[in-house]
């Protein structure tokens, strides 16, 4: 960031831009620190209180002109290359250490080595679904050749967002994939305990399998509204209207089940 | 013992509402002579724990056994499976054809799903072409699915048609009772002219005569047969076959 000096007509208007802040020292000879945008709305508030001497307005306009062409950079030098080894959201400029992430600052001890200092956007680390991982995930549409999910939880752990699955026709049973209906395995709204079987392009969805015994709807909605009891692999039974609809339901292990 | 079927039968016959319930108080005595009786609720009746509820505006209607079910005038057509219908193509997108069947979404069909259609024999089909068809999927979760075949691959009259002719569209009573075994309007009509009749199950009718007069004749007799009685249809039939005569 650049440093200008405007003086003007006796008021020294001193402007420093470090740091993604502007200090500003006004006629009052204060050190006044503002971040970036709102120095703009400051100044012309400032201006106009003051009963606007004409080159204070000139020179915010000036100043708004050259904040914006010199915005891009807004990297915070942490430290130098001596004190720390750089880690992710670092970079290294000019023998200093440069963040290029907004977030919390990490500084880790590995032994006899210099710390790594690291910027996160978050405390905790974001766990993601890997191949041969069980996740639980809601169906949000069917297709005759595919159902579309939501990943929420990763094992136990829930997720914070929402990642996309696909389900494809063939990947919902093991034994005679070709006469699968979508329709008669999955239904939208129903939770459903899945494995991941690929991660996908950059386009396209998890791609995930129930093709097993322990894989399939585990919690489902019948038409009337309430929570349906399995009857079978590939039956669920509604309670208050005795209706059967078919899902292809897991079987869940005796350990997980609370009596 | 008969608890269940005395609450239904002082009802049949009768208009219902949406809400009326029948509630059964089933004897507390555990004498083991409690008869377990079987009742089949038809369209517009559901069970709801131990009382079976109305879900549409209609007359009682039973059939022997243990039939009970709720007829019900509508207009509004929900597509179900294994229902043939008439629709109209819309559009056609590489193998496919959306056609219009008066529900919530566009059937698709197809284009191998013709009698002797293959890759590379293509059926000729335009868009505005009348077809009957079939639903293979039809739910509210996925879009539905026409087919012009049977399962042995014929097509059984069904496909396109519908050169001429004049389609308009009837409430979905008025089809039921046309598409019934022995329907009297159909017979009462015969007698009049000869015409060309395709019924849908969406409410689409397709009548087709020698003239254009006689076209229009037909068209305003089963629009108006909807809400006459028996006896008044056919003394309006009657006067029609004297005066076209």
């Amino acid at each position: 960031m650049m440093a200008h000096v405007f003086v003007c007509d006796g008021i020294a208007l001193t402007t420093v831009a470090r740091q993604q802040h502007i200090l500003i020292t006004g006629w009052a000879a204060e050190v006044v620190r503002f971040p970036v945008f709102c120095v703009i709305h400051a100044l012309y508030c400032c201006s106009i209180s003051l009963n606007t001497h004409r080159n204070l307005l000139e020179i915010s306009h000036k100043i708004c002109v050259r904040i914006h062409l010199h915005l891009e950079s807004r990297s915070e030098r942490l430290c130098s290359t001596e004190d720390c080894i750089p880690g992710t959201g670092t970079y290294l400029r000019h023998g200093y250490i440069f963040a290029s992430l907004t977030g919390y600052v990490l500084r880790k001890n590995e032994g006899e080595e210099l710390p790594v200092i690291s910027v996160v956007r978050e405390t905790e680390t974001q766990l993601l679904p890997d191949v041969g991982a069980i996740v639980t995930c809601k169906v949000t549409s069917i297709n005759p050749r595919f159902a579309k999910v939501h990943i929420l939880y990763v094992g136990s752990t829930p997720l914070k967002d929402r990642f996309r699955g696909t389900i494809r026709k063939e990947d919902v049973r093991a034994t005679e994939k070709d006469k699968v209906e979508t329709y008669k395995s999955f239904r939208p709204g129903d939770i459903v305990l899945a494995k991941v079987i690929s991660l996908g392009d950059v386009q396209s969805n998890y791609l995930l399998t129930t093709a097993e015994n322990e894989l399939g709807v585990v919690v489902a909605h019948s038409e009337a509204g309430a929570q349906m009891v399995p009857i079978s692999w590939c039956e669920m039974q509604c309670p208050r209207t005795h209706a059967k609809e078919f899902r292809k339901v897991a079987r869940v292990q005796p350990e997980y089940l609370q009596a | 013992m008969d608890t269940i079927h005395a609450c239904f039968k002082e009802k049949i016959g009768e208009v219902l509402l949406p809400g009326d319930v029948f509630s059964f108080r089933l004897p507390e005595s555990g004498d083991g002579s409690i008869k377990t009786e079987k009742i089949i609720c038809g369209p517009g009746l559901r069970r709801n724990g131990e009382e079976v509820q109305v879900c549409k505006s209609g007359i009682l209607r039973h059939k022997q056994p243990n039939m009970y079910w709720i007829d019900s005038q509508q207009r509004r057509y929900v597509p179900a499976k294994g229902e043939s219908v008439i629709g109209v193509v819309t559009s056609k997108s590489g193998d496919i054809f959306k056609v219009d069947v008066g529900g919530s979404e566009q059937a698709s069909l197809s284009y191998l799903a013709f009698e002797g259609a293959t890759k590379r024999n293509r059926p000729n089909v335009q868009v505005g072409d009348l077809v009957y068809g079939q639903f293979t999927i039809a739910n509210k979760d996925m879009e539905p699915e026409l087919v012009c075949i049977d399962s042995c691959g014929r097509a059984n009259g069904m496909g396109v048609f519908g050169a001429d002719g004049l389609l308009f569209k009837v409430s979905l009573g008025l089809v039921r009772r046309l598409l019934a075994p022995q329907s009297e309007i159909i017979k009462d009509l015969e007698k009049i002219f000869p015409f060309e009749l395709v019924v849908g199950m969406n409410g689409r009718v397709w009548v087709k005569a020698k003239t254009v007069q006689q076209t229009l004749i037909v068209t305003n007799l089963l629009e108006t047969s909807e809400n006459m009685t028996s006896q008044q249809r056919q003394t309006l039939f009657k006067r029609v076959a004297e005066g076209s005569l």
